[in-house]
């Protein structure tokens, strides 16, 4: 028989779109790792997080930032850890340093995360996300819907956003932000 | 309509479902109640005209639980608490 190599590919081939000086790009790069928090145990977790990546917990819409490394607050008890990782051994790696503190599930495929930046940013966002966006401050993260599929959106710059949906509806999502981009370019 | 969430803020209602009468909270113990006390808790309501207590679950957002308060003639937020919060109030553990 042949031998049969897979190889990994990006839910959207990579997208890396140029829109009149904005630019949409897909971050296969990034791991996803969920941390959610044991009853009573929101210190041992916070003590962890400090000790392992310098990173405070973050407040209910927010996102901290430690290197390239981003936890972000989801709910009450839960937050997603962000980061830069090439194999598909994220979940392991954080659980290494949580040692147990925190409950952590592999969400890397779950997601596609998208990058927009660009002067029209702000004006794109507010018509596809309902979210007061432009109130956000750097760091501020919020999860909602966008044109009926579920989002998160978080503010990494004046004009720059990280925004993650779910990779079963991803070409439908990159489609909304592009839409939305042509419509104020 | 918009739900100020205790925790994120105003946010449009299109991202919480509405499940209903926050007595659901106080299920009875089913080791322990009557039949009728189970059949109360399953099947009747109150339907006031006025403040209504009503369970949201902010699906679309931070997947919280939450009480709101609203009236049912003006469609007024009048108050918005964390369930578990209000639970915990009622001496539950979690």
């Amino acid at each position: 028989m042949d031998e049969i190599t897979l190889e990994a590919a990006p839910v959207l081939g990579g997208a890396n779109l140029e829109i009149s000086g904005n630019r949409i790009v897909e971050r296969d790069d990034l791991a996803i790792v969920s941390i959610a928090t044991p009853l009573d145990g929101q210190d041992a977790l916070a003590e962890a997080l400090r000790n392992g990546w310098s990173l405070d917990v973050p407040d209910p819409t927010r996102s901290t930032l430690s290197g390239e490394v981003r936890a972000i607050r989801t709910s009450p008890d839960q937050m997603l850890l962000i980061f830069p990782h090439a194999t598909p051994d994220a979940e392991a790696t954080v659980q290494d340093r949580l040692a147990g503190t925190g409950y952590t599930t592999d969400q890397t495929d779950s997601w596609i995360v998208l990058e927009v930046a660009g002067p029209d940013t702000l004006s794109a966002m507010e018509r596809v996300c309902p979210l007061d966006v432009p109130s956000f401050e750097i760091g501020g993260t919020g999860r909602t819907v966008m044109e009926h599929m579920g989002a998160m959106a978080i503010r990494t710059g004046d004009d720059s956003f990280l925004l993650l949906s779910a990779s079963s509806s991803a070409v439908s999502f990159l489609h909304a932000v592009e839409t939305s981009y042509r419509n104020v370019t | 309509m918009i739900i100020d969430h205790p925790l994120l803020g105003p946010r449009d209602a299109a991202e919480f479902v509405v499940l209903g009468d926050a007595s659901l909270i106080d299920r009875p113990d089913g080791m322990t109640a009557t039949v009728e006390e189970m059949h109360d808790y399953a099947y009747l309501r109150d339907n006031p005209a006025g403040d209504h207590r009503e369970l949201w679950y902010h699906e679309q957002g931070d997947r919280s639980w939450l009480v709101v308060t609203r009236s049912t003639l003006t469609h007024e937020v009048i108050k918005v608490e964390l369930a578990r919060n209000v639970a915990r109030a009622q001496g539950r553990s979690r």
